[in-house]
């Protein structure tokens, strides 16, 4: 599986997303900057955390309009895998791939820390290592990351399994359901608050975001049918 | 040339914790007249044209970018026309 993370102006996760599929999971795993009209030749693509365009307007409105974005959903439509961490959420919800908004925290600060965080769905291409409901602990950094949708919509996603990670004990932002990560009704684009390829090595203290990059990557050529 | 005036603000039914924090404040400072307080943003926009076809462009944009209508609803006024 050869996977793309794409660099915006801004973005300061690619290298740890990078990292985490190269080094630690010695991933075949390529930058590609926003500037890129094609991602032809991969098989699936991630857009890391950051602040692209310095969060002008609002967080991930911007990237919306790079280059790179209509191959992004492009691969979304077809089935492929897409993940967005953080900004990469925030721009997936502004691009429409995934529903809803992150809004502002609700405290109105910058939140940096581990949190306590439920695997609501292991049934995911992402999240198959998972055991149902288990526990695990990622850091969170972020100032919005409020998950926001209408009842009607969080009761959609609730009954299409589209819920996926939630915060377990206290809700650091304000989401609402305390939603932490979500997919799209097909199940092939994820996108969440906290940040997995942070916790991918012992050394670090923490090694409960490696599994969602090994689901994925044992998942193959992955490819979910309509 | 139009100029006109774009107000972006939280949806009524989306919880405004800045809103709620500053009407506090007003509080404490004895005004409890005060019964809500909604924080939004504006843009100020300078369009070729007038009428219709400047508030046609002004939907758009807002519409396609400046809005996210999840959490936000806007309105906007022609604040200068020439």
């Amino acid at each position: 599986m050869k996977i793309a993370v794409i660099v915006f102006p801004g973005s300061n996760c690619d290298i740890d997303l990078y990292e985490a599929l190269h080094s630690v999971c010695h991933a075949d795993v390529e930058y590609v900057s926003h500037k890129e009209k094609s991602l032809d030749g991969f098989d699936a693509v991630m857009l890391p955390g950051g602040f692209s365009y310095g969060d002008y307007l609002r967080a991930g409105a911007i990237a919306r309009f790079t280059n790179i974005m209509p191959a992004v959903t492009k691969m979304a439509k077809e089935g492929k895998p897409v993940f967005g961490t953080c900004n990469g959420f925030q721009i997936l919800t502004e691009v429409g791939l995934l529903p809803g908004a992150l809004k502002r925290n609700n405290s109105q600060k910058f939140v940096c820390k581990t949190v306590p965080l439920e695997v609501v769905n292991n049934q995911t291409m992402f999240t198959k290592q998972y055991k149902e409901h288990e526990r695990i602990a990622l850091p969170i950094a972020h100032a919005d990351g409020s998950y926001f949708a209408d009842e009607e919509t969080l009761d959609r996603l609730e009954k299409n399994h589209q819920v996926v990670f939630r915060y377990a004990e206290e809700n650091p932002n304000g989401s609402l359901r305390n939603i932490a990560g979500i997919t799209n009704e097909r199940g092939n684009v994820l996108g969440m608050m906290p940040h997995p390829e942070r916790a991918v090595e012992a050394i670090l203290g923490n090694t409960d975001g490696l599994r969602l990059f090994k689901s994925l990557l044992t998942t193959g050529n992955a490819k979910v049918e309509e | 040339m139009t100029k006109v005036r774009i107000f972006v603000t939280y949806k009524q039914s989306v919880f405004d914790p800045q809103g709620e924090t500053i009407k506090d404040a007003i509080h404490t400072l004895g005004h409890d007249e005060v019964k809500d307080v909604q924080v939004g943003k504006f843009f100020d926009v300078t369009v070729e044209g007038t009428g219709k076809v400047v508030e046609k462009t002004i939907e758009e944009i807002a519409d396609q970018l400046l809005v996210n209508f999840n959490m936000e609803t806007y309105k906007y006024q022609v604040m200068e026309e020439e």
